[in-house]
């Protein structure tokens, strides 16, 4: 069970569901540790006070505000967290609505909520709210304080358990206003349509394990590298295209291309045999080519990677 | 995830005090104007080339502090210190990959960026996907899109995306990392979020969450489904994701300065519900509100 970064009571009308909040997010991040050059020596980063030049323990931090006009004021946590007791230890529920009228750039940090008491009142009320809010696409919007800030948050069901995901205030979303979108003009309309029948050719099922953190997977094997000795070489930056002069004719071209592959779905289909360069992208092709050692590789387009790969 | 340099957040704890009721003078970010943009780069979708410029779309307005030692209000500052309790300038600090046990790979800042790959000024787009059909837990951070040149491609791919409602799926490589970008239209302009991998999220059916010895009744199922009913109102983000804590916290701070602020109380804990049904019956009495 994950780490509990906050327990409380879900609160909905006058039903009080105790439930402790864990992150829904795992860090799989490769992390490195600060060492100092000359001995490789790992590296503390400590708390000092610049008065009285030494360590300063947790416990002796506070917060200290300051004024527009240079005027100050020192807080500490304990103090911030007496200012809304009651949202400190409870999730209220004020309203329920349409998920799918929620622009997902208003989603911050997915959590899970778990049941906190093992008392079967606990344990039914968690279940009700979970069915009720399995049955429709309702999800509940409610708020809660946590480490001295306010949090809003959308609570609904997904794969049998609760989910809580921290909102974005509305003024922390930037208006669009200002975004160059270039001149005037709509796309005339064999443009368009092209450009909507290539969208539909490239068009696949959504399934996020089709896609791997390939920086991880990389970034482990510059370390294993590393380890072994070996230089790494720093990859250049592939050219930028020019904008083409000719889109109708770019779309045609691109269009063709996707008919006339359609190996990536192919390749997805089949039983997954390894060797089947199709459908892979350039950046995979590439991948393989650094295995194999493929001189002239970087400057290759993904056609002549499959070339010199099969 | 965890985006390391990406702009705001954490690693920024001395960013010193804004908030909205008092705009910092020092930087005065106008919020009309559209924001600097952080990164240039182009978008290709089979031969086709959209030229672009990246801007952030969100930006924390969290009341910001700074840390300062308690008894006597004095800045602290973080400092890194060796094994021998010696301060280690910042120059001479390299980064280290613990493989075992007190045994680090030494990297070279370039060494880290080679993992970023070499499509750094690309946004290749591979596949596009049903926008709907993505669950918002694989949304992490949004940008907007801007155009750099007439505009022609990118408002045609705006338009065609907008008329299928489908995203585009590709990678960017931004502060030397990779990520999985979803690309879509958000009013007039083009979104670009990055997204959490699958194996970065934690799936739910692991938690083993226990169940009940007796399951909810249809009865007090239907009476909670009624009170969601008299609970639904259409989303606003105007009116409902709105911080009323940063304005008690900030009239707080008001009032301490000038020596008028009031004892904040200790929390009171909730009463857990013994009878499920008694109180759902109680909540559509008073009409959902507490």
């Amino acid at each position: 069970m994950p780490r509990t970064l906050w327990s409380g009571s879900l609160s909905f009308g006058l039903v009080n569901v105790p439930v402790a909040l864990v992150s829904a997010v795992r860090d799989l991040d490769l992390h490195f540790r600060q060492l100092r050059a000359k001995d490789a020596a790992p590296i503390e980063v400590q708390r000092w006070c610049t008065e009285e030049d030494r360590e300063v323990p947790y416990e002796e931090v506070a917060r200290l505000f300051e004024f527009d006009d240079g005027g100050t004021v020192i807080v500490t946590d304990d103090e911030l967290e007496g200012l809304a007791p009651e949202r400190t230890r409870t999730i209220e529920i004020d309203a329920f609505v349409d998920l799918a009228d929620v622009d997902p750039i208003y989603f911050d940090h997915p959590y899970l909520l778990v049941p906190a008491a093992e008392n079967d009142g606990a344990l039914r009320a968690y279940r009700l709210l979970l069915e009720v809010m399995g049955r429709t696409d309702r999800a509940a919007l409610g708020r809660f304080v946590m480490r001295t800030k306010e949090y809003r948050a959308v609570v609904r069901a997904r794969e049998g358990a609760l989910s809580l995901t921290t909102m974005r205030m509305h003024d922390e979303v930037r208006s669009t206003e200002g975004i160059d979108t270039g001149a005037k003009g709509r796309a005339p309309k064999a443009q368009l349509d092209a450009a909507i029948s290539l969208v539909e050719q490239m068009t696949v099922e959504w399934d996020p394990t089709r896609y791997e953190d390939r920086y991880r997977e990389r970034l482990r094997k510059v370390v294993e590298r590393k380890r072994k000795g070996q230089t790494i070489k720093v990859p250049e930056a592939a050219e930028e295209p020019a904008p083409v002069p000719d889109l109708m004719a770019a779309l045609r071209e691109s269009l063709e291309a996707a008919r006339g592959g359609g190996g990536r779905k192919a390749s997805k289909d089949g039983d997954g045999d390894g060797d089947d360069l199709e459908g892979l992208t350039r950046d995979e092709l590439y991948e393989r080519a650094q295995e194999r050692d493929v001189p002239g590789r970087s400057s290759m387009s993904k056609d002549e990677l499959k070339e010199a790969l099969s | 995830m965890v985006p390391g340099p990406a702009p705001g957040r954490k690693d920024e704890p001395y960013a010193g005090a804004s908030a909205a009721r008092f705009p910092r003078r020092r930087t005065g970010t106008s919020r009309a104007m559209a924001p600097r943009s952080i990164w240039n780069g182009t978008i290709t979708l089979g031969t086709i080339a959209v030229p672009i410029k990246v801007h952030s779309a969100t930006e924390s307005r969290t009341v910001r502090f700074r840390e300062v030692h308690e008894p006597d209000g004095a800045r602290i500052e973080h400092r890194r210190i060796g094994p021998d309790g010696e301060e280690v300038p910042y120059d001479d600090i390299v980064k280290g990959y613990e493989v075992r046990e007190g045994e680090f790979v030494v990297l070279e800042k370039e060494e880290i960026a080679a993992a970023a790959g070499e499509r750094s000024r690309l946004i290749d787009v591979e596949e596009f996907v049903d926008a709907d059909a993505i669950d918002p837990v694989f949304f992490d951070r949004t940008y907007y899109l801007g155009a750099r040149d007439d505009g022609d491609a990118y408002r045609l791919l705006h338009a065609a995306l907008r008329r299928t409602g489908r995203a585009g799926i590709a990678r960017w490589v931004f502060h030397n990392r990779e990520y999985l970008v979803a690309i879509r239209p958000l009013d007039g302009v083009l979104a670009l979020h990055t997204m959490r991998f699958h194996d970065e999220l934690v799936d739910p059916g692991s938690l083993d969450i226990p169940a009940p010895s007796r399951k909810p009744t249809e009865r007090e199922i239907e009476m909670a489904g009624t009170l969601v009913e008299s609970l639904h109102a259409d989303f606003d983000a105007r009116t409902m994701l709105t911080d009323t804590h940063r304005e008690t916290v900030l009239e707080y701070l008001d009032a301490k300065r000038h020596g008028k602020a009031r004892k904040p109380e200790p929390p009171k804990p909730p009463e857990e519900t013994d009878d499920l049904l008694a109180a759902l019956q109680a909540s559509l009495e008073a009409g959902g509100k507490r």
